[in-house]
């Protein structure tokens, strides 16, 4: 394995080069860092990394949609500003978005041609030459669709196909696709490999973003690997073995240690069987997932984003219902339940999307603290709420929680984002939960709001409260946890009973889908 | 931004806003007074304009100038009772996020329930006027339901539905007063008067307000605001219709019932729509003869949005509304301007009332400063630590 | 029974179904483009009501009907623009904006009905039926030949130019929305306006177009209720159609040939409540039949919707089943 050092910058074999781009967002988050990015003529390249490494960031820069705040791009050995998609359409540069940018009820052909309609007789759309551009497009490219269909008729493989042709139509010459594979069966994803071969053999340099070893080993010649924001280098496919890539994509620059003492499971609380669903687009989703998590433990989650977790914790709060499967919570089933039954069980939900969920953003902390008790005895006076214990218990959440706050009075929606996650999380955690879900709890939070949160989910545990944690985040999961899943593909590819003895290295194999382990080891997650 | 800046800058917008309307309500009425000269037109243009924003509670006279007229100000007053029921409504069910538009009839249903039963129920004075309203009240909040449940259950448009229900309940109405109802040794349609029992009583009955006469009912729909105020701000259920008015999937997540809520808010709208028809009825006629819809319902919604959904701003609001409308009736008569100029006010206050993006680079000027010293408190607080 | 069928059977009914229909289709085609746009535009009726006086004003002092449908679209046009100044640009709540406008339609109307007429006739009127006159009115038209056919000729000729029209532009309407590049752009800004606007559609000109139709729409609703179904404007003489045509766009499935049946359908509600009144029933009873249709085929268009999502659903899964049966054979 040997990182490719890139001495020539005029080198003319390269069409972009993206040099020393930092971006930093006005919340703060510096999404990449004096990261180097280049593309040579006719390859495919993959760019790598775990969710929020920065790797869309970066891409979004190189198709307009996002301004660098340093660094810069050279696009054919010249200086460009790329402020707008139209100006990144107009040099070639195309992008084929993860959620498609398609017009469902229109057809193939339309959406090809929308923005650029060809028209016959000054008026109308002729209908015949833009089936006959598709046609054209699709025959030379060998990427067959069927351009009289409509788009919200056609499987997910072909819309794909759809959103390629859209961007070959505008002439593009370098296609960036977002994570392609992630929303396609492997007989989909097979011929799509076909036709990236195709395409790269006609001189088109395509930018490949995911995380699947097994793909990035069959299509691409090079590979850029991003970590926390910083590139992590760049090699030859053909040099650098799974692993490798493994041990440099997953892993921690700063191990951050949690104290706390060992866990004492009790009985089991969450007892979640066999559960299966597929999404709407036929895709399995979770595939079988079995696990207990008992009083007293942490149970963490681990796995790339998009292996079925989102899914799971849908199920367990009852955003959605599976196929097949049981969930009980203290013996019963909660699968179907109202939330506010769920609720009355003792379980608590941190949402992973907090300002969808979470908070009433143009509501006071007061009032979001208190929504999932607002039937307390303790809190009405008969039909009237009691003014001074709602107060009260505010005030107490506010300063227990070290909300940074001018009142309770203060509209949640004013604070900055870890002061919102310690408004949702000082309410999930302080209703007397006997399960916590956690989802993703610091995403996107200031280290200190972090700090916070890590240290009031071990303190609540080890009071014996059960807590499920599910995080993208490695030095969480592994900290936090004191038993831990990984999850690949809605399967559960690993269970460990102890983490102090986890390395990035393992964790990497497990969450690439390198290894998996045995039914039986799987297995052990149920404590019966 | 802090409360203090927020409240001036609600304070500016909304006097900006009034400004406005004032200076499209002059240009409109220096179109529509008569006058040969520029000279006379501006003269009658400033009279018309004074009689529109003083007349209200002033007289004016050559002789003895501008004199307080208490009267005038006790018809705005009684002109405020069925507002105050609708505007309440309306805060109630648009709170919820419900463009239920069904308060212009409901107040006639109310209206119309009321007298029936003022004219038909025997009952003792003073329970009588009480249970005539509450069977207002309650026979429209059923009708509510309608749209409230076809909302709740088959997600069919409230606005549309409550819209059609308002012309359904008027031609109802209209068909009972011609065939059963109506008194037929009358000239005009209207009912058998009401029993006298079934009165409001007045408050104030002239002395003080030359001829003034306003009932008990000004006072019920004052407790009425204090009421929903303490509902929505106080109680669990206000809440929740709040919380569903702001974020729908976090009141569902937070375990609240939104179907149920959506359903009740609405049942309330049509309650207080309905018991400010009756008490209006009750207090200010002697019998049924309403034949059209009697537009409380849009002032209603007008009202709701100058109080920001706010039970507590609804009689402020309802004030100013009343006061614009005398104003207007007495320019009418005494500037020959046609006093439907108040829709015409009425909208662009509306308008610039609920529009988001007015005065918003003002609004960023005060978020900004708000953020700049806040800053700079945090900066003092680290130096301290 | 017998005598009443007897009564509905003649051309005159069927005439006057058509006759009513044609204002609801007009606001039905605003209300279906603007729903195409993606929004909702509940201010159709307001825009009716000011188009309808500003016909008939225009139409008297030009001495021409002409003139006077010129100025009632024209006034639609320009009041639909400031709908979507409010809406897009100072970021109201657009349902409020439609408020607004309904509002101000029926007292606002008046307002400049007695001040113009104040200005000009040296009175103020309260509406616009004493200046109209016949010849002013936009006229009838006798189709030459279609017009001996017994029957079907003195259903379908000798109506007014708008009502021909109405059904004229149901068609040009379906034309514009499906087969030309507005039209195209107008249903992807509609669906998809981050699809649309990553082609450089402009969603905001897109969206201010598609209200101007609506306007234009209005424009043509209010000139036949002022200029052809009455003579001349009264107050709230459009009495809930434009409310009547946001239910017909929904229940039309929101397409134009499906919002010009359900149109037609309240046409004949109330034609129906009309020849009810006409054998002896309180016109007052009669009145209300339109507005209860439309409610209840609300209900069924719901309940219909709800079933077909239902059954696309299990149909799907069946599809993904046999899909996995397959593979697991192969």
């Amino acid at each position: 394995m040997t990182c490719q050092t890139e001495k020539s910058p005029a080198d003319e074999t390269f069409v972009v080069q993206m040099k020393g781009i930092t971006k930093i967002y006005p919340n703060g988050v510096a999404a990449n860092l004096e990261v180097d990015f280049n593309l040579r003529r006719g390859e495919i390249h993959a760019l790598m990394g775990e969710n929020g490494a920065g790797k869309s960031t970066l891409m979004k820069i190189l198709f307009g949609m996002e301004q660098p705040t340093g660094g810069e791009i050279i696009f054919n050995g010249e200086k460009l500003e790329i402020t707008s998609p139209t100006v990144a359409i107009n040099h070639g540069i195309g992008m084929v978005h993860q959620h498609f940018m398609l017009v469902p009820s229109l057809s193939v052909a339309e959406n090809i041609v929308l923005g650029m309609v060809p028209r016959k007789s000054g008026m109308f759309i002729d209908r015949a030459k833009a089936i006959e551009i598709t046609r054209e497009y699709a025959e030379r490219f060998n990427l067959r669709v069927e351009p009289e269909s409509r788009v919200m008729d056609i499987p997910v493989g072909m819309k794909q196909k759809v959103e390629i042709l859209k961007a070959l139509v505008r002439g593009a010459k370098i296609l960036i696709m977002d994570e392609p594979t992630a929303v396609l069966t492997s007989q989909e994803t097979a011929d799509l490999f076909v036709e990236l071969r195709h395409l790269k053999e006609q001189g088109y340099t395509i930018v490949f973003i995911s995380h699947k070893l097994n793909e990035i080993m069959e299509i691409t010649d090079r590979l850029t690997i991003t970590r926390n924001g910083r590139s992590m280098g760049v090699y030859n496919t053909r040099d650098v073995t799974k692993e490798d890539i493994s041990r440099l994509m997953v892993g921690r620059d700063v191990v951050l240690t949690v104290q706390k003492e060992k866990a004492v499971p009790g009985n089991v609380v969450l007892r979640v069987r066999d559960l299966k669903y597929m999404n709407d687009w036929g895709r399995k989703m979770l595939d079988g997932i079995s696990f207990d998590v008992r009083r007293g433990e942490i149970l963490g989650i681990a796995g790339v984003e998009g292996n079925g977790q989102k899914e799971l914790v849908d199920m367990l709060f009852n955003f959605n219902v599976p196929n097949t499967g049981s969930v009980t919570v203290n013996g019963a089933g909660i699968l179907g339940m109202p939330q506010q039954k769920i609720r009355e069980l003792g379980v608590s939900l941190v949402p992973e999307d907090r300002m969808l969920f979470g908070i009433a953003a143009s509501a006071s902390i007061e009032e979001n603290v208190i929504s999932d008790r607002i039937g307390a005895k303790r809190l009405n006076n008969g039909p009237l709420f009691n003014m001074k214990a709602i107060r009260e218990e505010s005030d107490r959440l506010i300063r227990e929680y070290a909300v940074l706050c001018k009142s309770r009075r203060q509209h949640v929606g004013m604070l900055s984002g870890g002061n919102i996650q310690k408004v949702v999380v000082a309410r999930e955690f302080s209703n007397d939960p006997v399960l916590i879900l956690a989802d993703q709890p610091t995403r996107g939070i200031d280290v200190g709001a972090t700090e916070f949160i890590h240290r009031k989910l071990i303190e609540l545990s080890r009071s014996g409260v059960a807590v499920l944690l599910v995080s993208a985040d490695l030095n969480e999961v592994m900290e936090l946890s004191d038993s831990l899943i990984v999850m690949y593909n809605g399967q559960i590819a690993a269970y460990f009973d102890d983490t102090a003895d986890l390395t990035d290295e393992i964790m990497g194999s497990y969450m690439l889908g390198l290894k998996h382990q045995t039914e039986k080891e799987v297995r052990r997650a149920c404590h019966e | 931004m802090n409360r203090k800046r927020k409240l001036l800058f609600t304070i500016v917008r909304s006097l900006v806003a009034i400004l406005i309307a004032l200076l499209v309500a002059t240009v409109l009425i220096f179109i529509s007074t008569p006058g040969a000269t520029f000279r006379i037109r501006i003269d009658a243009t400033f009279e018309a304009l004074r009689e529109m924003l003083a007349g209200p509670v002033f007289r004016f006279s050559k002789k003895n100038g501008m004199v307080f007229e208490g009267k005038r100000l006790a018809d705005i007053f009684a002109a405020m009772i069925p507002t105050i029921f609708t505007g309440l409504s309306v805060c109630v069910m648009f709170s919820a996020n419900q463009f239920n538009l069904g308060a212009e009839g409901g107040i006639m249903l109310g209206a119309f329930v009321s007298a029936m039963a003022a004219i038909y129920l025997p009952l003792l004075a003073g329970l009588h006027a009480v249970v005539a309203v509450l069977l207002g009240g309650v026979a429209t909040a059923l009708v509510m339901l309608l749209p409230a449940l076809l909302k709740a259950k088959l997600d069919v448009s409230e606005m549309v539905c409550s819209l059609m229900l308002n012309y359904i309940i008027m031609y109802i109405i209209k068909f009972l007063m011609n065939f059963y109802l109506a008194d037929k040794s009358r000239g005009t349609i209207q009912s058998f008067p009401f029993r006298e029992s079934s009165a409001i009583a007045p408050i104030v009955n002239n002395p003080v307000f030359s001829g003034a006469k306003l009932t008990w009912g000004f006072i019920i729909a004052l407790v009425a605001v204090l009421v929903c105020g303490l509902f929505m701000y106080r109680s669990r259920w206000g809440y929740t219709i709040r919380m569903i008015g702001i974020n729908k999937d976090f009141a569902k997540y937070s375990g609240m019932k939104v179907g149920m809520i959506i359903v009740l808010a609405q049942l309330i709208g049509g309650f207080l729509a309905g018991t400010g028809g009756g008490i209006e009825m009750l207090g200010r006629y002697n019998a049924f003869a309403w034949n059209a819809l009697p537009g409380y319902g849009w002032a209603g919604i007008t009202i709701a949005i100058l109080a920001g959904n706010n039970p507590y701003m609804v009689p402020l609001a309802a004030f100013f509304m009343a006061y614009l409308s005398k104003g207007c009736d007495l320019m009418a008569t005494y500037a020959k301007v046609p006093s439907q100029l108040i829709s015409i006010i009425q909208v662009v206050i509306f308008l610039l009332f609920s529009a988001e993006q007015f005065l918003s680079a003002y609004r960023q000027k005060l978020v900004v400063e708000t953020a700049q010293e806040e800053l700079a408190l945090a900066q003092a607080q680290k130096e301290g630590v | 029974m017998h005598n009443f069928l007897k009564l509905l059977l003649t051309p005159e009914f069927f005439f006057s179904i058509l006759r009513i229909s044609a204002p609801i289709i007009f606001a039905t085609l605003a209300a279906v483009v603007v729903e195409k746009a993606g929004f909702a535009n509940i201010g159709l009726e307001g825009l009716m009501m000011f188009s309808a006086l500003s016909g008939s004003l225009a139409s008297y002092y030009s001495h021409s009907w002409f003139w006077g449908l010129l100025a009632a679209l024209a006034t639609g046009i320009i009041m639909s623009l400031v709908m979507g100044f409010f809406a897009f640009q100072l970021k109201t709540d657009i349902i409020l904006v439609g408020i607004a406008i309904n509002m101000m339609g029926s007292g606002g109307t008046l307002f400049l009905c007695k001040v113009i007429t104040n200005l000009t006739e040296g009175k103020a009127m309260a509406s616009t039926t004493g200046l109209i006159t016949r010849s002013l009115c936009i006229p009838d038209i006798k189709i030459p030949i279609l017009n001996s056919i017994p029957f079907l000729g003195s259903v379908l000729s000798g109506h007014n130019l708008l009502t021909y029209l109405a059904f004229i532009l149901v068609a040009l309407t379906s034309l514009i929305l499906y087969k030309t590049p507005l039209g195209l752009n107008i249903r992807s800004v509609g669906e998809n306006a981050d699809a649309a606007s990553s082609v450089g559609v402009s969603v905001l000109r897109v969206k201010y177009i598609a209200m101007a139709f609506s306007g234009l729409m209005s424009g043509f609703g209010g000139a036949f209720m002022s200029m052809a179904y009455a003579q001349g404007w009264s107050q709230d003489m459009v009495s809930g159609r434009g409310f009547i045509a946001l239910a017909a766009q929904a229940m039309g499935g929101g397409e134009c040939l499906g919002g010009m049946l359900s149109a037609i359908m309240f046409g004949f509600a109330q034609a129906l409540g009309i020849k009810f009144s006409a054998i002896g029933m309180d016109s007052n009873l009669a009145s209300p039949i339109p507005y209860a249709v439309t409610i209840i085929g609300l209900v069924v268009f719901a309940l219909i919707r709800i079933s077909r999502a239902k059954k696309r659903r299990s149909a799907a899964l069946v599809k993904e089943e046999g899909r996995l049966l397959g593979q697991g054979q192969a």
